[in-house]
């Protein structure tokens, strides 16, 4: 990254060590809930037999503990990348983490023991009505699911409010001091693009968090009693803004990796600019606005929201697609750069990006909507731009954080595991999109004769990307020691 | 609208984009330019994509409003319904007010849920997802649609609602009479 460091003695060394707790345990998370998609895919081909009740459980457990755990990861790359220009408290963070864990606990707990298996999204009424859980499982999820979003806002928080001290206040840290004439080493100016993206993001998930709060709490309430009934519409579009924001945010979130490797990959800066500044501004607000597209098929909804979402959801990804993703490829383009993993899954990121988002436009149209809604459309567009856009932005960060620190070179194996993993993975996805089109419904733990042959051909590419990922899995455990103590003294390679 | 038609316009567009990204990524080795022109012209790209971006993004907009699928825009452009359906649904069944219904003239459903959500989806007989709408508790949802064809037609429901979401169905059988009226 080409941003000033904050100099060593005003460092707190332990902020980059809990980034890397973050990082690492939400890569163990996504491995662990990867093999739970892969019990699911297999059970769908018919190739293994999983109960019903199992599999729902299992399919709870994979959503929100991938969308959990892709989270903390990103959390943990983002407080990395932040902490290299704005000083951040290892308190602070180890706070956040041991709150945001004691949550993911109790889901894992309500799903395993407690046999919750209401799905990811909650939806009220059914986590107190599944008939085959406890209203104490569902309280449970509940709770986690409350300790998850106390640990992520105070995160969020955090990270905001120290870039606003350090940049002395939020407009000059969302990039408004660019529009001014100030020197380079003036502190109001961002030091770097990820500064900017950090207090966007950031101030998103303290507005998610609220909304997560005011989704759970009143469910909470009813749960024991205190609130005689909620209404089903409203407490559906809270769930969604809050789903919808907490999915986006993690592609946002691992945006600012892109920034950071390929600045340092490439060997081209890539500075706070008023274009990044325009750009992530109007992320900041148009993020906010296409949660209803959720909504579509609630026909006694305003008919505005679908029609105002609708519009919305063509625009979101313009500026991204500007300024981000044609920023990154037009430094990439000829920069005489070394293919290395890091920046393979970058490339990868990329298309996954885009290649999920154009999924997503075209379900995000009413019409389309219509025969897209609830299949195996919607999980093929968002495992494209989860699996293949943040989530790999965030391994890429990881690998390079880790191989930094710990000082130690890559091998051409590496690569190839890392290349495995886009062809793993666009294979996987591509079977998601085909059973879209042919119809088939999401969470369906039983799949017709005539639907089994595309979860078949995807568990091959599932097993391949497992491999991959195993690949890599090792390369970073094997350099975790040495990295640690790189980590509490800051030396970057 | 055809799904497989979605998929075709998804393969064309993202066929385009991975061509794109193929040339960027076999290039990104190649030597850095050392001569004016030689760059990649980002700001030049950026002026050319983003009016184009808008445009289409404006046209894909205008272009979707008159086939929208709520009920003012169905009866405009169908009728007003001539047969009305009351479906309920709940753990783990649909209750229909009657399961025969004519092909060829709009048909309103009136779906609502007892417990949880729930999602009211109409397949054909070739297992072709046709239209579809939520049945929500406390509200009723109003759905009009036009049979193509006689046939059986299966209703699946596409709203996760708990451990026998999957065996959620039952059968339509649409009659080649239309015009027998209710």
């Amino acid at each position: 990254m080409s941003a000033a460091p904050v100099p060593e003695g005003v460092r707190d060394g332990g902020a980059l060590r809990a980034a890397l707790a973050y990082l690492v345990t939400g890569f163990a998370t996504f491995l662990l809930m990867g093999l739970l998609g892969l019990h699911m895919r297999l059970d769908q081909g018919g190739l293994m037999t999983v109960s019903p009740t199992w599999f729902y459980r299992i399919m709870t457990l994979h959503g929100s503990g991938m969308v959990a755990g892709t989270m903390l990861a990103t959390m943990g790359g983002l407080a990395a990348a932040v902490e290299r220009t704005v000083r951040l408290s290892a308190r602070a963070l180890w706070t956040a983490f041991l709150v945001y864990m004691l949550g993911m606990g109790f889901i894992v707990l309500a799903t395993t023991l407690g046999g919750f298996a209401a799905g990811w999204t909650v939806l009220y009424p059914l986590p107190a009505l599944g008939r085959v859980w406890t209203l104490w499982a569902a309280v449970a999820a509940f709770v986690g699911y409350l300790f998850v979003t106390l640990g992520f806002t105070f995160y969020c928080f955090h990270i905001a409010w120290q870039i606003a001290v350090e940049r002395h206040g939020l407009g000059n840290a969302l990039g408004w001091s660019l529009w001014r004439k100030t020197e380079p080493s003036d502190p109001r100016r961002p030091r770097s693009a990820v500064e900017i993206i950090a207090t966007v993001v950031t101030l998103q998930g303290v507005f998610t968090g609220l909304v997560g709060a005011a989704y759970v709490v009143p469910v909470l309430l009813k749960d024991a009693g205190l609130v005689a009934a909620l209404d089903p519409l409203l407490e559906k579009n809270l769930a969604y803004l809050f789903g919808h924001q907490l999915a986006n945010l993690n592609i946002y979130f691992a945006a600012a990796f892109v920034y950071a490797l390929v600045a340092e990959h490439t060997g081209r800066p890539w500075p706070a600019s008023r274009h990044v500044a325009v750009a992530w501004n109007l992320v900041l607000l148009l993020v906010l606005l296409p949660w209803p597209h959720h909504l579509y098929q609630d026909f006694a909804q305003p008919a505005f929201m679908p029609i105002a979402a609708e519009a919305v959801s063509f625009l979101v990804g313009i500026p991204s697609f500007l300024v981000t993703i044609f920023g990154a490829l037009g430094r990439i383009h000829r920069s005489g750069m070394r293919w290395s993993v890091p920046m393979i899954l970058v490339a990868l990121g990329l298309w996954g990006w885009v290649t999920g988002g154009l999924g997503a436009v075209l379900d995000s149209v009413i019409q389309v909507n219509q025969v897209t809604h609830n299949t195996l459309w919607v999980p093929a567009h968002f495992h494209t731009y989860y699996l293949l856009g943040a989530a790999a932005f965030t391994w890429a960060y990881l690998y390079d954080l880790v191989t930094r620190l710990a000082g130690v070179p890559e091998d051409r194996a590496s690569r190839v595991a890392a290349w495995l993993y886009g062809v793993g993975g666009a294979g996987f996805v591509l079977m998601f999109f085909l059973s879209g089109a042919a119809g088939v419904p999401r969470r369906y733990a039983a799949h017709l004769p005539q639907w089994q042959p595309f979860a078949r051909i995807a568990v091959p590419f599932v097993v391949l990307l497992s491999l991959a990922l195993a690949w890599l899995a090792v390369d970073v455990v094997t350099r975790l020691r040495p990295a640690w103590v790189g980590a509490g003294t800051g030396t970057r390679n | 609208m055809n799904a497989w038609l979605v998929f075709a316009a998804f393969a064309v567009v993202a066929g385009i984009w991975t061509v794109a990204w193929i040339w960027i990524v076999t290039h990104a080795r190649s030597p850095v330019p050392t001569k004016a022109g030689e760059e990649f012209d980002l700001a030049g790209a950026r002026r050319i994509l983003l009016p184009l971006l808008c445009t289409v993004a404006f046209v894909l907009f205008v272009t979707s409003l008159p086939r929208l699928p709520y009920v003012h825009a169905r009866v405009r452009r169908l009728g007003a319904p001539v047969a009305h359906v009351a479906v309920t649904g709940l753990q783990w069944t649909w209750q229909l007010d009657r399961d025969t219904l004519p092909a060829g003239v709009p048909v309103e459903f009136a779906v609502t849920s007892r417990d949880v959500n729930h999602g009211f989806a109409i397949y054909d007989s070739v297992g072709r997802l046709l239209t579809q709408v939520q049945a929500m508790p406390n509200y009723t949802n109003r759905l009009v649609y036009r049979f193509p064809a006689p046939g059986s037609y299966v209703i699946r429901c596409l709203e996760y609602c708990g451990i026998a979401h999957h065996v959620m169905q039952t059968t339509l059988v649409v009659t080649g009479a239309a015009g027998a009226h209710p």
